[in-house]
This record gives structure tokens, sequence and C-alpha cells, in this order.
């Protein structure tokens, strides 16, 4: 087993490609992430029609304002004009028109919204507050265990999954079974191998996303860490597993979609319990479920082991099992 | 070694690739196993080696019946491709299939350095198997399969891509391995290679139509040249098929 470790380091080591993908390119894609979803200073434009002097004043504060002196009648004013919000008033009141529903059109909303809350002080104010989360993190503190769960999952799963392919069609694997070696040794040896490196790059994205990109961690680091690492060894299990399914590389690149799309259902993305028919009882076959859980109770909750610990228990089994049925599935190519 | 082979049959989508293959291969013996691409050599010695079941018969090496675990550690073997891992060096792919084998170091070393000067390649020992030629590669896997001075070798088309030069260089160490006791089987579609050996089976279709020593087989064809025999087999058959 210590030999197959040995080889997968040197070869990693040989092969700056692949470490660059398993430890640079996560890193690249959170910091994508950090600039897409972060805070950003977005001033949103406005177009008013007889709107009075003072909120248009007030608007101005927070949005680029236009006023217009006639309400302008072609439906497509907005997108033309580069205009995120269009407000007038009529005798049956405020009307507010926005392009569609994104990003852009909710800064526009909230520049309006404050405006009005200015002005009128009396009315009395909604204080909203959070368990778990400030009003003040943005949707990249709110969903980072996901992003982090999914992306370090995304990677080891690519990088273990065609490399057990290229075992097999490069013969390497049939020789390997060709010597003493027990077929436990091989899905241990690369489970470790592939493991280790994997754990190195857990270690990696937590440190970055807490320390340069300053992703929100109400708990321990460390335990992020720990719950990480779990999830890569899972990742290189399904990836071994997934490759005894593909007959070539394409065919592994074809299984991503398949192994991995049903998953991110599962990470958080959407609560479990809104999922109709049951079908969100489908989360307990997915490792991602038990990391992302485990990760949100720590990111987010500041849970610590105590009560992470069954998460962490459906990890390790998780884990457990895939090397059972990885080191069976082996019988494929050797009956011993 | 002795190796025996019995009745043994072996279909790939109900397509029959070997038919009731009876083989005996006698220890310290280089036997040859000829035939044309898809004859069924390699599905043969990979159901010697263990890799796939036979539906029928069965095969024993040294009196054990296969597959078994600790027969692997007596064989060594060598893949039609060169089955080794680019991203390393000559020396690490050696030094990680020794470890399989758990060979200590100082053995590693010493059969490593000896079997690379036999296939030319000491000099080249820390070069990547990814910067190597075709037949540079074909060498390292020879010396591969050769690292835990093995009772018994299997070799699957050893000799293609290598030059005429060292071709003869390796059969020679492979007649020193046989004289030390070594059982070979090699796998091959190229004549000039059977005279090399002691033994010969041709395989056509998936039937062993002629098994002998070399130099019987080739007494039995009018030009000396073994190679006529699948041609002379062809025409009996047609003989048969017309009466």
């Amino acid at each position: 087993m210590l030999s197959i470790v040995k080889r997968i380091l040197g070869q990693i080591k040989n092969d700056k490609r692949s470490l660059g993908l398993l430890l640079f390119a996560p890193l690249l894609v959170l910091t994508l992430l950090y600039f897409i979803l972060g805070n950003s200073n977005y001033v949103p434009q406005i177009a008013t029609y007889d709107m009075s002097e003072k909120f248009t004043t007030e608007l101005q504060e927070k949005a680029g304002v236009i006023e217009l002196n006639e309400k302008p009648a072609e439906k497509n004013y907005l997108e033309e004009n580069g205009i995120d919000a269009l407000i007038w008033k009529d005798s049956e009141g405020i009307h507010i028109e926005l392009l569609e529903k994104n990003s852009k059109s909710a800064t526009a909303l909230k520049a309006i919204q404050d405006t009005n809350k200015v002005l009128q002080p009396s009315q009395s104010e909604l204080l909203i507050d959070y368990v778990y989360e400030t009003a003040d993190d943005n949707q990249l503190d709110s969903l980072s265990y996901v992003f982090l769960g999914v992306i370090s999952f995304f990677f080891v799963f690519i990088l273990s999954g065609m490399s057990f392919v290229r075992e097999r069609f490069g013969q390497t694997l049939e020789r390997m079974l060709m010597t003493p070696i027990s077929r436990m040794d091989i899905i241990g040896g690369y489970t470790f191998g592939y493991g280790l490196l994997s754990a190195l790059q857990s270690v990696v994205i937590i440190l970055f996303s807490v320390y340069v990109l300053h992703l929100h961690v109400e708990g321990s680091v460390s335990l992020c860490i720990l719950v990480m690492i779990l999830m890569a060894f899972s990742a290189v299990s399904v990836g071994a597993l997934v490759s005894i399914f593909a007959n070539n590389e394409l065919q592994m690149v074809q299984f991503i979609p398949v192994v991995l799309i049903p998953q991110i259902f599962f990470s958080g993305l959407i609560p479990i319990d809104t999922i109709p028919f049951g079908l969100g009882n489908l989360c307990y076959f997915t490792p991602i479920y038990y990391g992302c859980t485990s990760l949100e109770m720590i990111m987010i909750q500041g849970k610590g082991f105590m009560e992470i610990w069954p998460w962490l228990v459906g990890s390790v089994l998780f884990i457990g099992v895939l090397f059972f049925v990885n080191v069976m599935a082996l019988k494929k190519y050797r009956r011993l | 070694m002795k190796i025996e082979v019995n009745q043994v049959d072996k279909s790939f989508k109900k397509q029959r690739v070997l038919n009731q293959i009876n083989l005996t291969i006698h220890s310290g013996r280089i036997f040859c196993l000829l035939g044309a691409s898809g004859s069924g050599k390699t599905t043969l010695l990979r159901i010697m080696m263990g890799a796939i079941r036979s539906e029928n018969g069965t095969v024993t090496i040294g009196g054990t019946k296969v597959p078994n675990r600790q027969l692997l550690a007596e064989m060594g073997y060598m893949p039609q491709n060169e089955a080794l891992y680019e991203e390393l060096s000559v020396w690490e792919n050696l030094k990680f299939f020794a470890g399989l084998h758990k060979l200590n170091r100082k053995t590693f070393e010493k059969n490593a350095e000896e079997l690379l000067q036999v296939v030319d390649m000491l000099q080249d020992k820390t070069k990547l198997v990814r910067d190597c030629s075709g037949g540079m590669k074909k060498r390292i896997s020879l010396a591969v399969a050769l690292i835990h001075h093995p009772q018994l070798l299997l070799l699957d088309e050893p000799t293609v891509g290598v030059d005429p030069v060292l071709r003869r260089r390796i059969w020679e160490y492979l007649k020193q391995l046989k004289l030390s006791g070594v059982t070979i089987l090699v796998t091959t579609h190229v004549m000039d290679e059977v005279t090399q050996c002691d033994d010969a089976a041709l395989l056509r279709n998936g039937h062993i139509i002629a098994k002998d020593t070399v130099e019987n087989l080739t007494g039995m064809t009018p030009n000396g040249n073994i190679e006529e025999l699948f041609f002379m087999d062809d025409q009996s058959e047609m003989e048969e098929a017309t009466c």
C-alpha cells in the first residue's frame, strides 16, 4: 500500500499541471466567486417621472437618477438606455418598473426603499435579525459552505477518477494486479495517496478562504479542515468507483454531470425539507450532503464537534462502504 | 515451473475465442505461442495468469491451480502495451514494481542495475518515461517484468518495436534465464522469433493447430518455414470440406 502512496505522490510531483489543478484551480474559482458574489459597489441607474423634488434629491444619494419630463411610452426604454428601474406617480399610486429579477434590479429596489424610509421616518421600521448570520453577510458568506464543499469535491473527483481510468487503459492496473499485492492494498493505496493530496488541498482552500478572502467562519477553522479532508477522501472513493463504469476518459467526463449535479442539490443550496415527494431523503446517499451540512454547522452556526459528529460518522461510513465496494469491483480484473 | 492447460474454453459476447485448449509447457523452456492478431494469444496468456476466468477447463502452474496469489510472486508479466507510469522516471517505475514484490532496497538496486544494463537503459535511468521513445518504453517494460527475478516469465509480444541489435541481446538474456531454470512463455506474430524458442504452439481462431518442439515443427514443412503450417492446415481443412 505504501508503494502505491509513494508512487502517486511521485507522479504528481512530476505532473505540475495536475498539481496546479488540484491546488490552485479551486483557489481561482473561489476568488472569482468572491468578486462575483461579494459586496459590490454597483450604483443603480433609476429614471424618475413626476416624483417630488425631495424624493429625487434623496434618491440621488443612493443611485444615479435621470429625471424625465414625460413618461416613456416604449416598452424597451429601460433596456435600451441602460436603466435599472423607472419610478413614476399617478392617480393609482407610485409605480416601479424593473427590467428583470436580478441583482441589479434588487440594488435599485433597495435604493428606492431606503429613500422612502428616510422620507417617512414615522413609518414603523421592520428590524430584521438572523440567528446565525448578520444582515451584512453577503451571498458568498451565506453559501460559502456549499462552494467550498462542491469545488473541493469536484476537483478531487476528476483527478482521482481520471487517474484510475488511465491505470486501467494503460494496463498498469493489470500489471499491478499480476503481482502478489491484494486488492485491498490497491484501493487503500489509491485512497490514501490521493487522499493525502486532497488533504493538502483542503488545508490550502480553507486557509485561503479564511485569511485571504476573509470568509465568515463562526466556528473552528481546524474542524472545517477535518470535514474537508473527509469529504476529499469520499471524493477519491467516488472517483474510483465511477471510473469502473467508464470505458474511457471521455466517458468519465460524461459521468460528471450525472454524479455531481444531483449532489449539488443536496449540498444545502436548496433547503432539503422543501424538496417534494420525499426526494430530499436521497441526500443520505450523497457524500456532499454530509460534508456540506457539517461545514454549514461550523461556518454559519458556529457549532462544535459534539454537534456535528453524526455527520462526521456519516462521512466516515460512506468512505468505508465505498472502499469495500471498490475492493469488490476490482474482482472484475483479478479474481483473487 | 511447469504449466498445464487442460480443456480451456473462452468466449466474449457469445463469440468463442479459445476452443478446447490443451497445452503443456515444461519447466526451464522457452515456449512460443504463435498466431495472427486476434487469434486468442493474449486471452490464453491472461487465463494462465488468472487475470480472466475461462468457461471450462483448468490451468495449473507448478502443480498449483490458477488463480493463486502466491503464484503471482513467481511470475513476471510484460503486457502488450508498455504499462508504465509516464510521470515517473525509469528508475522510479522499477522501484515501484519492486516494492509490490516486496524487494528490499539492496536487492532492488542490484537487480535494477543489471536489468537496465541488459536493456541498454542504464544511462537513461533518471529520464521520465514520457520522454522516452516507443522502443525505450518496450525495454523498460521488459526490465519491470524481470525486476523480481521471476521463475515464470510471460511476455506478450516483447520485442515489437525493438531494434535488431537490442532484440538479439534481449533473446540472449532470455536464454541465460532459461539456463538458470526460468520458464518463459512468449506470444508473437513474428515468425523469426519462433526460431529462438524451444517449443511452440500455433494458434488460429482459438484453436491450436500444431504444437511441438520448434525443430519438429520446422521439419514438418517442406521449406523449413513454420509459417507454412498455417497454410498447410488451411488446405487440409479445405480438402476435408470438399470430401
